[in-house]
């Protein structure tokens, strides 16, 4: 049976607070997109491990990494076929292709696509952890708290809340067609495909009608009356949660620097630049890794103090 | 109104600097010529703009509900079927919504199917672009109302978008993770998944075939029974939806 990816843990990464880990997930993005340096993006992507172990999602994330490996291997094959700038010719092709001239395959290509599927890996894995961690309403909640249409948000949950309803409308006409004699498994494909759309036909009429018993319940709960909004499930900020959010924030504010002081960028093309950073350089790796952990620690200190 | 403005401002403002960028070489703008951040923070803005769109498009309840279902039923049907890489029957159905209920419909009804079938099949920095793309079918969609639609033409259709999906998909993976950004490898990188585009696009040209017309006609006989759109009556709009009923 189909069902969201989240599962509730109880972990102290569960535990925090979806801006958090919104804002956290977010940050990873920008510096992943920001650096080019490959040892910078392996830090990256090996930070957001620490959190996935803290919270015990190994076996989700290990089947979304085998996704992403075929996804990485497209990037590393592409740049490698592609890419001609390299300077370290490893392979060239005895053929030409008339637009592309003959394929070679370079050094530096080769690099340069590893180093791009360490930044997917990063991106994919940071948020793997808002997937496994955090709810869709509480996603949703966030959202509207962030300022962002309340219409849309509330579109949003009222779909995500419909879906378990909507497969079991799914079986009961599946099975109502079954016993009129509607032959689903049986016979040429197009029949099959005929069988198949007898039953979305109907799950779509129904949940038509399903939208409008939705909007007359909203109707006569006077929605859209009221001006001050109120919430049944409230994101409420504590002290600790503030603090986690600036930290969670900071890596955001360290990629932009670096971007702009031209810090963690690498040399590709045509020669590959040297493997050695500047003591600076070491400063701000190690600054970015402690800053992306600590997450980890208030999470627990969150925990600790929310026991108490 | 006025929220409108500030999004083509910004996009506008974004894509100047980002112009600019190249012209003052070595300055603080350099972090504009990221394309793939570039690309995320444009395509985020678009799709914002499009919900503050809704937001005054959505006058009552019932345009919320409506959108909410028809979401929820592509992606029900999405669902199942991503087992089998590209088979997206969903296309069909947000182009059939589209086409009936207009650009503002149309674009949220793909930007939720795109946002809510991820909450179960994995979140990441693709579902802004499949959220763009699948609005953009609805979109587009609307406009097939200005041409006398035959069953050929929803077919064509649905190849047209079969490959646009794969296009829009390609080029953030291309802007992401290929260097150099040139003509030649956009192209290569628009062909690595010719296949599955091909099979997005032939699903969605017979479904759309056997099936288009039904579906619209569905559609369309619960847009009466709403009331999309304009409504003349004198009773007070919080009334509209017991007044279809009666």
């Amino acid at each position: 049976m189909i069902s969201l990816r989240y599962r509730n843990k109880g972990t102290p990464v569960h535990k925090l607070n979806p801006f958090c880990k919104l804002a956290w997930a977010g940050s990873i993005l920008v510096l992943a997109l920001i650096l080019d340096n490959p040892l910078f993006l392996l830090v990256l992507f090996l930070s957001t491990l620490p959190v996935i172990k803290a919270a015990r999602v190994w076996k989700e994330w290990l089947s979304t990494m085998k996704f992403t490996l075929f996804l990485c291997l497209a990037i590393i094959l592409i740049n490698a076929l592609v890419s001609s700038h390299g300077s370290h010719v490893l392979l060239e092709a005895p053929f030409r292709i008339p637009i592309m001239g003959a394929p070679v395959i370079t050094l530096e290509a080769i690099v340069y696509g590893v180093a791009m599927s360490l930044r997917l890996l990063a991106i994919i894995s940071a948020f793997a952890i808002l997937t496994f961690t955090v709810h869709p309403d509480d996603m949703m909640l966030a959202m509207i708290r962030m300022k962002l249409p309340y219409k849309s948000v509330l579109v949003t949950s009222l779909s995500t809340r419909f879906i378990p309803t909507l497969f079991d409308d799914i079986e009961r006409i599946t099975d109502v067609q079954r016993s009129r004699g509607v032959e689903l498994d049986k016979g040429r494909l197009t029949h099959r495909i005929r069988g198949r759309s007898s039953i979305v036909t109907a799950l779509l009429s129904n949940s038509l009608d399903r939208a409008v018993q939705v909007a007359e319940a909203m109707e006569s709960r006077a929605f859209g009356t009221g001006r001050n909004r109120t919430f049944y499930k409230d994101i409420r900020f504590s002290l600790i949660d503030v603090t986690t959010l600036v930290f969670a924030l900071l890596p955001c504010a360290l990629g932009i620097f670096m971007a702009v002081s031209k810090y963690g960028q690498y040399q590709y093309y045509p020669t590959l630049g040297g493997i050695g950073l500047s003591g600076i350089e070491w400063f701000l790796l190690a600054l970015m890794v402690s800053i992306l952990s600590v997450i980890l620690l208030l999470a627990h200190v969150k925990q600790r103090v929310d026991l108490d | 109104m006025k929220r409108r403005y500030i999004f083509l401002t910004l996009i506008l403002a974004l894509g100047i600097a980002s112009f600019m960028a190249s012209v003052f070489s070595p300055s603080p703008l350099d972090i504009l010529s990221n394309w793939g951040l570039v690309s995320t923070i444009l395509v985020s803005l678009a799709i914002t703009a499009f919900f503050f769109e809704f937001e005054e498009a959505a006058v009552s309840s019932k345009e919320i509900a409506l959108v909410g279902m028809l979401g929820t039923v592509a992606t029900v049907i999405r669902i199942p079927f991503a087992a089998i890489p590209s088979v997206q029957p969903c296309t069909a159905l947000i182009i059939c919504s589209g086409y009936v209920f207009g650009p503002v419909a149309g674009f949220m009804v793909g930007a939720i199917t795109a946002l809510v079938s991820n909450f179960f099949l994995g979140q990441g920095p693709w579902t802004i672009y499949q959220m763009f793309a699948w609005g953009m079918a609805g979109i587009s969609a609307a406009y097939l109302k200005r041409f006398n639609l035959s069953t050929r033409g929803l077919i064509a259709f649905g190849i047209i978008w079969g490959y646009a999906f794969g296009a829009i998909m390609n080029t953030w993976f291309w802007a992401s993770f290929i260097y150099p950004l040139t003509l030649k490898t956009f192209i290569v990188a628009q062909l690595n998944s010719v296949w599955f585009d091909t099979a997005h696009a032939v699903g969605t040209a017979v479904l759309l075939g056997l099936f288009g017309k039904k579906t619209i006609a569905i559609l369309e006989r619960f847009k009466e029974k709403f009331q999309w759109g304009t409504l003349k009556t004198d009773l007070p709009p919080t009334l509209h939806v017991f007044a279809s009923d009666t």
